[in-house]
């Protein structure tokens, strides 16, 4: 089955391209656009973004490979990420993270039984007088108070 | 003038807009420098106001943009560093979220006076979901014929792109930011030949900070005399200072180069809470030595934190509190850094990651004895010898921690 | 870049020249100084990952690398203070912390860089005490190449072998810091005809071929150097074989084809097909006289070359050009050619001597050539027009055939040739190989392949290459040289010259 982006996401990709005086530089931006529709970059995705860009499947791969943010595999419907880095260790990361996991049944791999959220540590957000942070989908949470962690996944528990 | 109109970080949150950033006086030094400048002058003002790089290096931007050979007919390109990865660093989130038209400022200028055609702002991928002003503030610019082509009217012409990281605390390292505007992973490039002569698409390329180029209209609209006096003779400007840790104010503190660290963390940030003291602060972001409470009289200028062994980098202050165990602390950054190697050469790729292994067997209380000597052996077998400054930025915090702490960290094996 | 202009430096006192643009390495190469190195090729441009040739250069604060250090007038390196020699073991020490004790059952053992360095560089006790990473140890690449990943110490020089080289880019290096790993995408492995030379280019045992792998061991390895005679290109190689002990006495086995360098013709490579090459040294040889009137029985070289002669002069002289064929081929080389030419053309008066060769396929665009003989260029200059001979007209007038190498039936089938060859009295086959036109033969005669003999041989661009013998022949196989020789004399063609049997 090969994979094919969206219209929209099309269009978004060609603008991305023509930003750039080499088209293989794109790389970066093209992978966000379909992993931000996809939720991941599939080995289809890996060999439809090659051709492209006019590179190989494999530099695909090293790239995907190399950066964190890049899933090759969708995670959750809902990520969070808990940053453990000095700032935020110093006040009460850890004990954040024990605290989430725990709430959210969260599996070695991070996600919930229900498949619905993905639980990962991350390094320093650049956050960090909002210590200890997260981000849900990207978007900044901080100082997060057992309480607030709490509320937050209720929140999140919330909508469907 | 208002003091205000000169904050970096400024403090109304809702005058990041154009019309805001016109009113103080925006956009005037630009003008000024490519309608009624010579590039060689304005490179010669930057140059003489020595203001040093605040990303983390602190090499002179002025002089960093002297290496680009001056014409030809070859693109030449302008890498903006936004990809603030230091732990303890969020100065430039808040530059990018309330001043993005003062970065964008210092960025016609520069773009101006090495010659450049087209800029790539490199944010990490972190912050995609605030890049939403920075965004806007490029569109604004353009719609008023600050970028783009015809810059003020004239032939200069600056095209702008952001670019997104997707989570590498290397691309923060310059050449490895080129190879990942390039479409390519990060890892560092071996220097020579330096970026100024092949840099981007294997053209003269300039990369500069964000808090740096935030700091180039003022050089040009109030001259360099005047930035000088804003900090130390031979160190001028401000800096923001990111405090962050055990104390009562975290938070973002634009002082004067110089200012003494005991200061910025007493009386900006009101110290550590009630009953904690200060057991070390790291004072340039994790990869700046960490310093003892004695050490914390200091002069936050790039020669004297030298002097004192360790780095100004990216004034990211963490502060940490006596309950806090040094273990914990050399537990993060030795995780941290074998997390964020690239990979590529032999002593960062294999040092972090054996660091990390001894830190976290003796984290679960089997550390033996030798384990300090040989963290400190295995941080000076990476120490200079590395293809990166990453290897340095990984070996020297890790060392001062086994020095300076190592009493507590041979009480903490011992149990 | 004008490589002309000379510079002068010193390297550990010694005063040195060097062309511009040479880099550190190289210049203290030729000042016969070696510095360590893994990820440094000459084929490539400096990588600087392994670290381990950091070298003083005089007035510069750091070390150095001596693999992108361009060498600079009056510039002063030093390659072995104490500063140096800890700064190798360093990265000796971490590359073996994650490194697996391999070395007892590791093919690439006395020929590894890592074990070359440690000897002379390291000889520290190990101070890891932590769970090594474990990782796929035999992963199949393609093109019979093994991958071990725990022994991989990234030094990229086969990835950017097949990016550089070759073009094909078929490896790449995935994850980042100590996970990061070198492997195929999914689906395309290694497929090109160079895939060879990884794993001569692999410092350590990380890529190994399947073909050599447990078969022997490096220090066994006799080493001759020869050329490849599997095509026009030449290419310098080594035949690396095995006779006696740790075989058996007699024994002889060739284990591996590698490449020489040679800058006029293969630079540092050589493709597939040559290294495949080996198995042909080894298998299916003929080793002894045949005869057909008497099977089994043995023959001796006096015997057989006189029954030749003896057939031959049998021929009243003015009707030898009609009745006596003679069908070689283009791997003799240029000295068997000549005197091929003396024998056949000035000795017996025939007018055209055929040649049979292994038929020619697809140039690849390096150096495997179309032509896939090594000495074609030969055949001309010793005046002779290559052409295959017809059958039929061979059937209809020839009384004695001559034929060298067995390639014949790459151009007419079996039945046709045995047709022909019945209406022959007298055949006489020079073979390497055992084959289905032994039995048609009067005598068959067993022959040394190019390996095993001496001499030059003119490539595809008209250079000539001499060269000397690489393996030892079978007992009692000789070349077409001995034999032309003593064919000669039995003819009586070599009156005044020495006897060549």
């Amino acid at each position: 089955m090969s994979y094919v982006p969206s219209t929209a996401t099309m269009q978004k990709i060609e603008g991305m391209i023509a930003l750039y005086p080499e088209r293989s530089a794109a790389l970066l931006p093209v992978l966000r656009a379909i992993q931000e529709e996809s939720g991941c970059v599939s080995p289809e995705a890996e060999v439809w973004v090659a051709e492209k860009l006019g590179i190989r499947p494999i530099r695909v791969r090293e790239v995907l490979s190399f950066y964190t943010m890049f899933r090759r595999k969708p995670a959750g419907k809902t990520t969070i990420q808990v940053c453990r880095n000095l700032s935020c260790t110093l006040d009460g990361a850890e004990d954040l993270i024990g605290f989430l996991r725990e709430k959210l049944h969260a599996g070695p791999d991070g996600t919930t039984p229900d498949g619905r959220i993905t639980l990962e540590t991350v390094e320093c957000l650049g956050n960090c007088d909002h210590a200890p942070c997260l981000q849900i989908d990207g978007v900044d949470h901080g100082p997060v108070t057992r309480d607030r962690a709490a509320a937050l996944i209720e929140e999140l528990e919330a909508h469907e | 003038m208002s003091e205000d109109a000169v904050r970096l970080i400024p403090a109304d949150d809702s005058s990041w807009r154009l019309e805001a950033y016109l009113r103080r006086g925006g956009y005037e030094a630009a003008r000024k420098a490519v309608t009624s400048m010579v590039p060689q002058d304005v490179v010669a003002e930057v140059r003489r106001a020595g203001i040093r790089g605040r990303g983390g290096a602190g090499f002179p931007a002025g002089l960093k943009w002297s290496f680009v050979p001056q014409g030809g007919t070859a693109p030449k390109y302008l890498c903006v560093n936004a990809d603030e990865g230091e732990p303890g660093t969020f100065k430039d989130r808040a530059i990018l979220v309330r001043n993005p038209h003062q970065l964008l400022e210092g960025m016609i200028i520069a773009a101006f006076g090495v010659g450049i055609g087209k800029a790539f702002i490199y944010v990490r991928g972190e912050y995609d979901r605030i890049a939403g002003r920075l965004e806007e503030a490029v569109a604004e610019a353009q719609s008023k014929g600050f970028l783009g082509r015809a810059v003020f009217g004239t032939e200069f012409g600056l095209d702008v792109v952001i670019h997104f990281g997707a989570g590498a605390y290397i691309c923060g390292e310059e050449t490895a930011l080129l190879e990942s505007v390039e479409g390519r992973r990060g890892q560092p490039r071996l220097k020579p030949p330096f970026p100024a002569v092949v840099g981007l698409f294997r053209s003269p390329t300039v990369i500069n900070n964000v808090e740096t180029l935030v700091n180039i209209p003022l050089i040009i609209g109030r001259g360099a005399n005047w930035f000088l006096t804003r900090g130390l003779p031979k160190d001028g400007g401000t800096r923001i200072f990111g405090v962050s840790g055990a104390v009562r104010r975290p938070g973002l503190y634009e002082l004067p180069m110089g200012t003494p660290l005991r200061t910025i963390i007493e009386t900006n940030a009101g110290g550590p809470p009630e009953g904690v003291a200060i057991k070390a602060v790291v004072p340039g972001g994790l990869s700046a030595p960490v310093l003892r409470p004695d050490e914390l009289d200091v002069p936050m200028d790039f020669d004297s934190l030298s002097k004192a062994g360790s780095m100004l980098g990216s004034a990211g202050v963490i502060v940490i509190g006596d309950r806090t165990p040094i273990l914990d602390v050399l537990k993060v950054t030795a995780r941290f850094y074998a997390h964020e190697s690239c990979g590529q050469c032999t002593p960062c790729r294999l040092g972090t990651s054996w660091i990390h292994k001894i830190v976290s067997r003796m984290a679960e209380g089997r550390g033996r004895a030798a384990d300090l000597d040989l963290i400190r052996d295995l941080a000076d077998g990476m120490k200079g010898q590395t293809l990166c400054p990453m290897g340095d930025a990984a070996a020297l915090p890790i060392h001062a921690l086994v020095s300076k702490f190592r009493d507590e960290l041979e009480q903490a094996v011992s149990q | 870049m004008s490589g002309t202009e000379t510079v002068s430096l010193k390297i550990d006192d010694r005063t040195v020249q060097a062309p511009e643009g040479t880099n550190v390495l190289k210049a203290a190469e030729l000042a016969g100084i070696s510095i360590p190195h893994f990820c440094y090729h000459p084929a490539f441009e400096a990588e600087g990952n392994c670290r381990m040739c950091l070298v003083e250069v005089e007035g510069l604060p750091k070390l150095d690398l001596a693999c992108s250090t361009v060498v600079k007038e009056g510039m002063t390196v030093r390659t072995s203070t104490p500063r140096i020699l800890q700064a190798r073991k360093d990265v000796l020490e971490f590359l073996l912390a994650e490194h697996p004790l391999d070395c007892p059952i590791c093919d690439k053992a006395g020929e590894c860089k890592l074990q070359e360095y440690y000897d002379r560089y390291g000889l520290f006790a190990g101070r890891f005490v932590e769970a090594k990473e474990k990782r796929d140890k035999k992963v199949a690449i393609g093109k019979g190449l093994l991958l071990d990943r725990e022994r991989c110490i990234l030094c990229t020089r086969c990835v950017r072998f097949l990016r550089k080289v070759t073009g094909t880019d078929e490896l790449g290096v995935f994850e980042r810091g100590v996970r990061a790993e070198i492997g195929t995408y999914d689906g395309v492995p290694v497929d090109n005809n160079y895939s060879g030379n990884l794993v001569d280019i692999c410092p350590v045992g990380a890529i190994t071929a399947a073909d050599f792998r447990f078969k022997t061991r490096a220090w066994f390895l006799k080493k001759g150097p020869t050329v490849c005679p599997r095509c026009g290109r030449g290419c310098a190689v080594v035949v690396e074989s095995v006779s006696g002990y740790p075989l058996g006495e007699k024994q002889r086995r060739v284990f591996r084809i590698r490449a020489r360098e040679n800058p006029a013709v293969n630079g540092w490579w050589i493709c597939d097909l040559g290294r495949a090459g080996r198995r042909e040294i080894d298998e299916n040889r003929q080793v002894r006289i045949t005869r057909k009137s008497a099977p089994g029985e043995q023959v001796s070289w006096e015997a057989a070359i006189e029954e030749i002669a003896g057939r031959i002069l049998g021929i009243p002289q003015a009707q030898r050009a009609a009745r006596i064929a003679v069908v070689l081929n283009s791997l003799l080389t240029c000295e068997e050619l000549a005197l091929a030419e003396k024998v056949f053309a000035k000795g017996l008066g025939l007018p055209g001597v055929y040649f049979a060769d292994p038929t020619p396929g697809e140039a690849d665009g390096f150096l495997l050539t179309g032509e896939r003989v090594p000495n074609a260029r030969g055949v001309l200059e010793a005046g002779f027009s290559p052409r295959l001979p017809n059958l039929d007209a061979l059937a209809a007038s020839v009384e004695v055939l001559l034929v060298f190498g067995s390639h014949l039936l790459e151009h007419f089938s079996e039945e046709a040739i045995s047709r022909a060859l019945a209406g022959i009295p007298s055949k006489f086959l020079f073979s390497a190989y055992a084959g289905p036109l032994d039995r048609l033969a009067e005598v068959v005669f067993p022959i040394a392949l190019p390996a095993e003999k001496s001499g030059t041989y003119i490539n595809v661009d008209g250079l000539r290459q001499t060269f000397g013998r690489s393996v030892e022949p079978p007992l009692g196989v000789v070349s077409e040289r001995e034999i032309l020789g003593c064919l000669a004399n039995g003819l009586g063609l070599n009156r005044g010259e020495p006897d060549a049997c």
